[in-house]
């Protein structure tokens, strides 16, 4: 042992505090726990889901440049964000891996996996959002209630904007109509709808063809409703075009913020049907006597 | 981590002599350049030619460099003596130039030709089938004359089996013996002589060449084949080129690619000029799914089955990943068949594995003819062939006319934030789709079944393979260049440039193994190491293993680590293989039984009959065989630069001692950590949690170990670990576990607590003296 050549002052040595010391109790239950810990093995499902977490977490991770590569690169006038090379469009990341748990063939590709990256970016995503919220935290709270009751206002709002406006559209269905001739406000809730037949659709045709697998090949005799009965042909709807054209419009509309929607869509509820959404009642005229004023405050 | 594309250079000092002896010698019409006119001793040479105006080398004579056609070429071909070597054709090549005349490459000779001339870079596309490999490199002979100027035509490879058979064609073609005019250089083997103008050997092997001639001097003519496959050193190599032409105006290059992709390659090498020949294929229809396959190896089967029992004659070839799928898949379908022909239902049918592990006897079989009728008249047999993605483009099968692709193959990945290059089950590419296609249209119209929606192919799959570059480790590669010359790594011209990071990591690990110092230039270690085929951790490795007095136990280590795996496990007798390994089984690790078994292998009563030695102790006897090739190239490497060869006495209890931390001067970089009491390991620095592979030998207590390899699966693996001391980490790699540099947990922890036992104990004997 190396010993130190000075005696121990015992007048300045400092005597620890009591109130720090762990009873020997305390440290016999945490030596029991610290033991526990170790020797816990982790189950194998758990332990998987973390390496490849772990894995995951480090490919999204890029090299530091502090890395002694990065200094020599540097050197031969390297810059952060350059790719390598003389050609044009070089790429910058290194290539995903991909690894490939079972025999799934192209195209189905792994739920589980995109879960995982999707965990990791929303939990990064959080920690930026957290870190950046420096707000009092019943701020906070009091915000997200004002958001929570303005969405709920909203969803209210559309309904009976649709309702009222069902009139106009002279008994027809709002399923029939083409996507971008509906009034923006509501339009939303239509596209919901549609968007939950086809996936029910889909989910349909591939049970189909799934219990359709011998044969497997298209044969040119097989008449034309049977392999509609084997899913093999596409049902093809107009709807389904429908929701794969792009609505800019529809994007622009929902990516105001909320209140912006709200707004709007209570004002058309005014001008067009007379109707005070705080009031809940459809006036006859544009006077709409009766009514205390534009917003929820003025309504007790 | 694996050795990578070790291409081991034929001592080069000794062919170089060689070629200055064809210009003493100067065998039939070569060596004129210099003007023999003037050496009183060869005036007998000089009108040799002369006096015998029927002698066709006398026509080549009189070629003008750059300057002939077709027409004079294939007069000269046609003979009646063989024009380089002055000698009477045979009757053989007579017949088999027929045959050449008949392939579509040779009804554009001219235009290539003239192309050739024109330009000093040619761009050449050619599907397979048009005979480019073989016959272009003929053309040029004709027409660049590189034995008047003792120079050669080089024809690189990306295989090295592709090499050797393709010279072998043409030496046949040309009517020489293999070795003499028309040789193969590849790892292990240089098949030439003085008198080689035609050398086909591994792309590898020509960028090795370049690292001692860094302007290929020695060549008039370099013809890269098969660069649509972009393997690591064909990319390197026109990076590298594309400079040389600039600096050897005299030089020609041609760049042949199997694809139409080739606008890429032109537009690379300054809109070189192009020239295409068209294959000679059918059509071939494709077949889509309806949806996507929950299991496409149960989807392939199906397939195959179906095909038998439902579609006219011809060959089926079914494309999967790797030995064991395929080893499988021919157990399942032979079965399934069985019970197709007991009904009636399907003719017999005839199943062969391929894939490049394969004994080349067994390789071979896949050419066999397909199985006659059971009956006559009845049902049509047929073959089916189950191979990896070598079949896609190394080997012709005539006969296949039904392809059947699941859309998948083994492909190596590397990703520098984890540092593991490992072999991947990935999609392959649309031009890979297409390649796979097209092989079912060699022998006659055939169809191809592909196991996904036409959604899926055009969606799902990117357009090209991402070229090696892209998917390597560089290290190797980088510490190439160095030697090469090249400084500027950042800016050097590749096609394809890899992300950013990969040359960091490259440049990162060079420098903690010394091969390169903070400046980023190369250092004496780093120069040594070039010198070795290997990659980088190896040759440090074996550099310094005269400083553990184990130099040549580790040269057998680093031989048997370049080699195919040397345990044999066969599926039906797993259990008495795993009994053998035992007999070998070192406590300390894998790397230890490895060479035990090497030992063993190389003693007196196992080399009386090494096969049947290899065959009773579930031992590859290629493999290890392989090994000891290798061995003896590196040994010499060692020699001529000096290294010395020893061996600590066997009875030392350091004996082992000095192995493991000479290996731990080579692979401190792939160290794990035990990861509390469990089974699970983490690896050090890049923290990644990884159990060790079911193959190990290696007793659990083991807490520290070096490994060789990072395998990704479903789980991750280390394989071929060894079992090592914390404190020979901070000994002999005190710059890598510079412990403030680690992260806070428990590695650093244990280091840290390493550390104060070492400075504790050196204090402690400190006192005593």
């Amino acid at each position: 042992m190396a010993q130190s050549d000075e005696e121990e002052d015992y007048m300045t040595m400092t005597i620890e505090e009591p109130a720090n010391r762990e009873t020997n109790m305390q440290r016999i239950a945490r030596k029991r726990r610290e033991a526990q810990e170790r020797a816990y093995i982790k189950p194998k499902a758990e332990r998987e889901a973390e390496e490849e977490a772990a894995r995951e977490a480090s490919l999204l991770t890029p090299l530091p440049s502090t890395n002694k590569g990065f200094k020599m690169m540097a050197k031969m006038g390297f810059k952060q964000g350059d790719a390598l090379g003389k050609s044009e469009n070089a790429r910058t990341e290194p290539i995903k891996v991909n690894v490939k748990e079972d025999k799934s063939g192209i195209g189905l590709e792994s739920e589980r996996k995109r879960k995982i990256r999707e965990q990791f970016e929303k939990a990064e995503r959080d920690l930026k959002r957290s870190k950046a919220e420096d707000l009092d935290y019943r701020e906070a709270q009091r915000q997200q209630m004002r958001e929570k009751k303005m969405e709920s206002d909203l969803y209210r709002a559309q309904k009976t904007t649709e309702r009222l406006d069902e009139k106009d559209l002279g008994g027809k269905d709002p399923s029939e109509i083409r996507l971008k001739s509906i009034n923006l406000l509501w339009r939303g809730r239509e596209r919901y709808r549609r968007e939950k037949i086809r996936e029910r659709k889909d989910d349909q045709q591939l049970r189909n063809s799934i219990l359709a697998r011998q044969p497997t090949y298209e044969d040119d005799d097989e008449d034309k409703d049977y392999q509609t009965a084997l899913g093999r042909e596409e049902l093809v709807t107009t709807i389904d075009d429908d929701l794969e054209e792009e609505d800019q419009e529809f994007e622009e509309f929902e990516a105001l913020p909320i209140i912006e929607r709200l707004e709007k869509v209570l004002m058309f509820l005014r001008e067009k049907h007379h109707y005070c959404y705080w009031c809940g009642h459809q006036y006859p005229n544009a006077e709409m006597e009766g009514c205390p004023g534009l917003t929820d405050d003025e309504h007790d | 981590m694996t050795v990578k594309r070790a291409d081991y250079d034929s001592d080069d000092d000794s062919s170089r002599a060689k070629r200055v002896k064809v210009e003493a010698n100067g065998n039939g019409n070569g060596g004129v350049k210099m003007e023999p006119s003037s050496n009183p001793y060869l005036a007998h040479w000089n009108d040799e030619p002369k006096k015998n105006p029927d002698n066709s080398a006398d026509r080549l004579y009189s070629f003008k460099r750059h300057g002939t056609n077709a027409k004079q070429a294939q007069a000269a071909e046609d003979g009646p003596l063989n024009p380089f070597t002055g000698k009477t054709l045979s009757k053989n090549y007579m017949g088999i130039l027929k045959k050449r005349r008949d392939l579509p490459v040779h009804q554009q000779r001219d235009e290539f030709l003239k192309l050739y001339q024109e330009s000093q870079i040619l761009v050449f596309v050619g599907e397979t089938g048009s005979g480019k490999t073989t016959q272009i490199p003929q053309f040029v002979l004709y027409d660049d004359l590189p034995h008047l100027n003792s120079k050669m035509v080089a024809c690189t490879q990306p295989r090295r089996v592709a090499a050797m058979s393709v010279a072998q064609r043409v030496a046949e073609e040309m009517d020489v013996s293999l070795g003499e005019e028309v040789g193969y250089s590849i790892r292990f083997e240089d098949k030439t002589g003085p008198s080689t103008m035609l050398k086909y050997m591994t792309d590898g092997m020509l960028l090795r060449e370049a690292m001692h001639d860094h302007d290929l001097t020695r060549y008039s003519t370099i013809i890269l084949d098969e660069a649509h496959e972009r393997t690591l050193a064909t990319d390197i190599l026109m990076g590298l080129l594309k400079e040389v032409v600039l600096r050897r105006k005299d030089l020609k290059l041609i760049i042949m690619s199997a694809t139409l992709d080739a606008t890429k390659f032109q537009k690379y090498f300054h809109d070189a000029p192009l020239l295409a020949v068209p294959g000679r294929t059918h059509p071939v229809e494709i077949f889509y799914t309806p949806a996507p396959e929950r299991d496409y190896v149960e989807a392939a089967l199906r397939t195959v089955l179906q095909i038998h029992s439902s579609e006219g004659e011809g060959d089926i070839l079914l494309f999967l990943t790797g030995e064991e799928e395929i080893e499988d898949a021919c157990r399942k379908i032979n079965l399934e068949a069985q019970e197709l022909i007991r009904d009636g239902l399907a003719g017999p049918l005839q199943v062969y594995p391929l894939y490049g592990t394969l004994p080349p006897a067994q390789q071979q079989k896949i050419f066999n003819p397909a199985p006659p009728p059971a009956t006559p008249g009845g049902r049509p047999g047929r073959k089916c062939i189950v191979s990896t993605n070598i079949a896609e483009t190394s080997l012709t099968i005539d006969g296949i006319v039904f392809v059947v692709d699941p859309g998948f193959s083994k492909q190596k990945v590397y990703n520098p934030r984890i540092r593991v290059e490992s072999l991947l089950v990935s999609p392959i590419s649309k031009a890979s789709a297409q390649q796979r296609a097209g092989r079912a249209g060699r022998t006659r119209p055939g169809k191809c079944f592909r196991l996904y929606t036409e959604v899926a192919f055009k969606k799902e799959l990117i357009e090209q393979t991402y070229p090696e570059v892209l998917r390597s480790n560089l290290a190797s590669t980088v510490l190439e260049l160095k030697k090469l010359g090249i400084d500027d790594l950042v800016h050097f011209d590749l096609m394809d440039p890899p992300a950013p990071e990969t040359l960091m990591r490259a440049l990162e690990e060079l420098n903690y193994l010394a091969c390169l110092d903070d400046e980023g230039d190369l250092t004496q270690l780093g120069k040594l190491a070039s010198e070795f085929p290997l990659d980088p951790a190896l040759a440090v490795m074996l550099i310094v293993s005269p400083e553990f007095y184990c130099s040549n136990e580790i040269l057998s280590l680093t031989a048997l680590l370049s080699v195919p795996q040397i345990f044999v496990r066969p599926a039906n007798n797993r259990k008495r293989a795993d009994e053998m390994k035992d007999l070998f089984a070192h406590p300390d690790g894998d790397h230890l039984t490895m060479l035990n078994v090497y030992h063993a292998f190389k003693s007196d009563s196992a080399q009386e009959n090494p096969k049947q030695w290899c065959h009773d102790h579930f031992l590859s006897v290629r493999a290890l065989q392989q090994a000891d090739n290798v061995r003896l190239q590196l040994k010499r490497i060692m020699e001529r630069n000096e290294l010395e060869l020893m061996s600590t006495p066997f009875e030392n209890k350091k004996y082992y001692e000095n192995i493991r931390r000479a290996l731990v001067a080579g692979f401190f970089m792939q160290v794990a950590k035990r990861d509390g009491n469990g089974k699970t390991y983490v690896t050090v620095k890049d923290e990644q949690n990884v159990l060790l592979h079911p193959s190990t030998v290696l007793a659990q207590e083991s807490e520290w170990v070096v490994y060789n390899e990072f395998v990704l699966t479903t789980k991750n693996y280390i394989r071929t670990v060894t079992g090592v001391k914390p404190e020979w980490l901070l000994d002999i790699a005190p710059n890598y576990y510079d412990i403030d540099g680690f992260k806070k947990g428990e590695i650093k922890n244990a280091l840290q607590r390493t550390m104060t036992k070492v400075l504790r104990k050196e204090a402690e004997t400190k006192g005593r003296r």
